[in-house]
């Protein structure tokens, strides 16, 4: 019910991303009841919880490949109307493309192009969406490619490498643009567990540089070791917050505990069930 | 057999001219209905543009459901009485290539379809325009994965050519028929020409099979 300008000045806002009361149904299915989120610049934020918790959804609006029903998502000071304001899609598409020129995102499925090499993947967006000449763009491709130890697969195309290798050329190909944010969207769910730990690490780099973060992620580890702060989603609504060591060590809720239980634990998962069944009878 | 031999010499030159025209017309056909085809089928997969999308719906259903020749017909009989007159062979071109461009938008509308929506996620999220995700990201994956059916769709206009004999381009089923008028020949003729025509599609669409089975591979 709150009422949103859109024209809200921008300079004193104090966050990198600010999420206000967002709601969102995809059909008859309510995804995110009423979230609250702000992330800092040089935060790293990761976000766990079941799936269907509608973490990737809230991750999703931030570049606005979903829009809000209600609330509001504000990046840099630019708001992103929710569909409820009365706000032309020309606006619309307006403001989020600017957005997105600072927000970078990883997929889960990497979304490499196919039919270009590794190396056109990279440089396609700068030359052709930034206007930057073609021979920088090779160049700096050239040395993100180095930085991800693939320097000798830029002649590739993506169904030559490993699930771990496109990963991080989807990671070179975000970075290309020099992003203010990374949204990386449950990045390591599709690959095999050996080639996890390579693209983790690229991403423990970023965070070490001080790049803005948000990341959906199952890597529990990896959440506790590199987030500055962790959010449990649980049925559309932020569960519980805090720092790392609080969530993981000390959760505060119930849903929290057993979630984390069930990921830590997976095989302690049947004895748990039931003991949690008898105790829902009382 | 020393007959059938000195006969299919004599024969010879008038063939071959057919051959060129049959393998004319195709090039022709296939080039005019490949330029229409994508921006139909492009067309036909965009959100927005309700009208023109209904525009080019229309055009498809009325190609399909009305017969092949008699769209040579109307090209090549009934256009001049409105003051455009064509060659039989540019009569026949515009009647194939028409025909063809509805076929081939659905084969296009169905690659388009198969390109998975996350291509558009990226582009979008890499901050590429619209035109520039259509015509560098979508189509050459659509076009890629439709490039088998569209083979098909050459063998089959290459044997469409025939009913273009109708319509007095000597190309090689006419040819046979005069060659058949003149020497009452017929079995011999129409056996050669039978065989002609296999000549050319039988390795045809082994390669179609080819490709298809390459383009699968390459896929995963």
């Amino acid at each position: 019910m709150k009422e949103i300008n859109v024209d809200r000045p921008s300079k004193t806002e104090p966050h990198l991303v600010t999420i206000e009361n967002a709601h969102k149904r995809f059909g008859a299915n309510v995804v995110l009841q009423g979230v609250d989120l702000h992330v800092d610049r040089g935060e790293v934020l990761a976000i766990i919880g079941p799936s269907g918790s509608g973490k990737t959804t809230l991750l999703r609006t931030i570049n606005g490949l979903e829009l809000l029903d209600t609330g509001s998502v504000t990046v840099s000071g630019l708001i992103i109307p929710a569909m409820s304001e009365l706000v032309s899609q020309r606006t619309r598409d307006a403001i989020v493309r600017q957005i997105r020129s600072t927000v970078g995102m990883v997929f889960q499925q990497y979304n490499l192009f196919p039919h270009m090499t590794v190396l056109r993947n990279i440089i396609e967006a700068p030359v052709f969406s930034r206007g930057v000449d073609k021979e920088t763009a090779v160049k700096t491709a050239i040395q993100l490619l180095d930085r991800m130890g693939m320097a000798d697969k830029a002649s590739a195309h993506a169904h030559q490498l490993s699930g771990g290798q496109r990963q991080r050329v989807a990671i070179a190909r975000s970075l290309a643009l020099n992003p203010e944010l990374m949204l990386f969207d449950e990045v390591t769910s599709a690959l095999d567990p050996e080639l996890v730990g390579e693209v983790l690490q690229v991403m423990r780099e970023l965070a070490a540089e001080g790049m803005t973060m948000v990341v959906v992620t199952h890597e529990m580890q990896f959440a506790r070791e590199v987030a500055d702060r962790v959010i449990f989603m649980d049925g559309g609504v932020i569960v519980e917050e805090g720092k790392p060591e609080d969530v993981f060590a000390h959760p505060k809720h119930k849903r929290t505990q057993k979630f984390l239980h069930r990921v830590l634990h997976p095989l302690a998962e049947e004895s748990e069930n039931s003991e949690q069944n008898d105790q829902g009878v009382e | 057999m020393q007959d059938f031999i000195s006969h299919l010499t004599s024969w010879a030159p008038a063939l071959a001219t057919g051959v060129e025209y049959t393998l004319l017309l195709t090039l022709t056909g296939m080039t005019l209905a490949l330029i229409v085809a994508i921006p139909l089928a492009a067309l036909r997969s965009m959100k927005g543009l309700p009208v023109l999308r209904g525009i080019a719906s229309f055009y498809v259903e009325i190609i399909r459901g009305t017969p092949l020749l008699l769209q040579l017909f109307y090209i090549y009989f009934v256009l001049p009485q409105m003051g455009i007159r064509l060659s039989p062979l540019v009569a026949g071109s515009i009647a194939l290539g028409i025909n063809y461009s509805a076929y081939l938008s659905e084969v296009f509308r169905g690659g388009i379809a198969a390109v998975e929506k996350s291509q558009w996620e990226a582009a979008q999220t890499l901050g590429l325009s619209g035109r520039f995700t259509w015509t560098h990201i979508i189509l050459p994956q659509a076009l890629r994965i439709s490039i088998p059916s569209t083979g098909n769709y050459v063998v089959s206009m290459f044997k469409d050519t025939a009913l273009c004999s109708t319509i007095t381009v000597t190309e090689l089923l006419f040819t046979g028929q005069l060659i058949g008028q003149q020497s009452f020949q017929y079995l011999q003729i129409y056996t050669v020409v039978f065989v002609i025509y296999l000549i050319i599609t039988y390795p045809a669409s082994r390669g179609v099979a080819w490709i298809e089975r390459r383009t699968r591979i390459e896929a995963r």
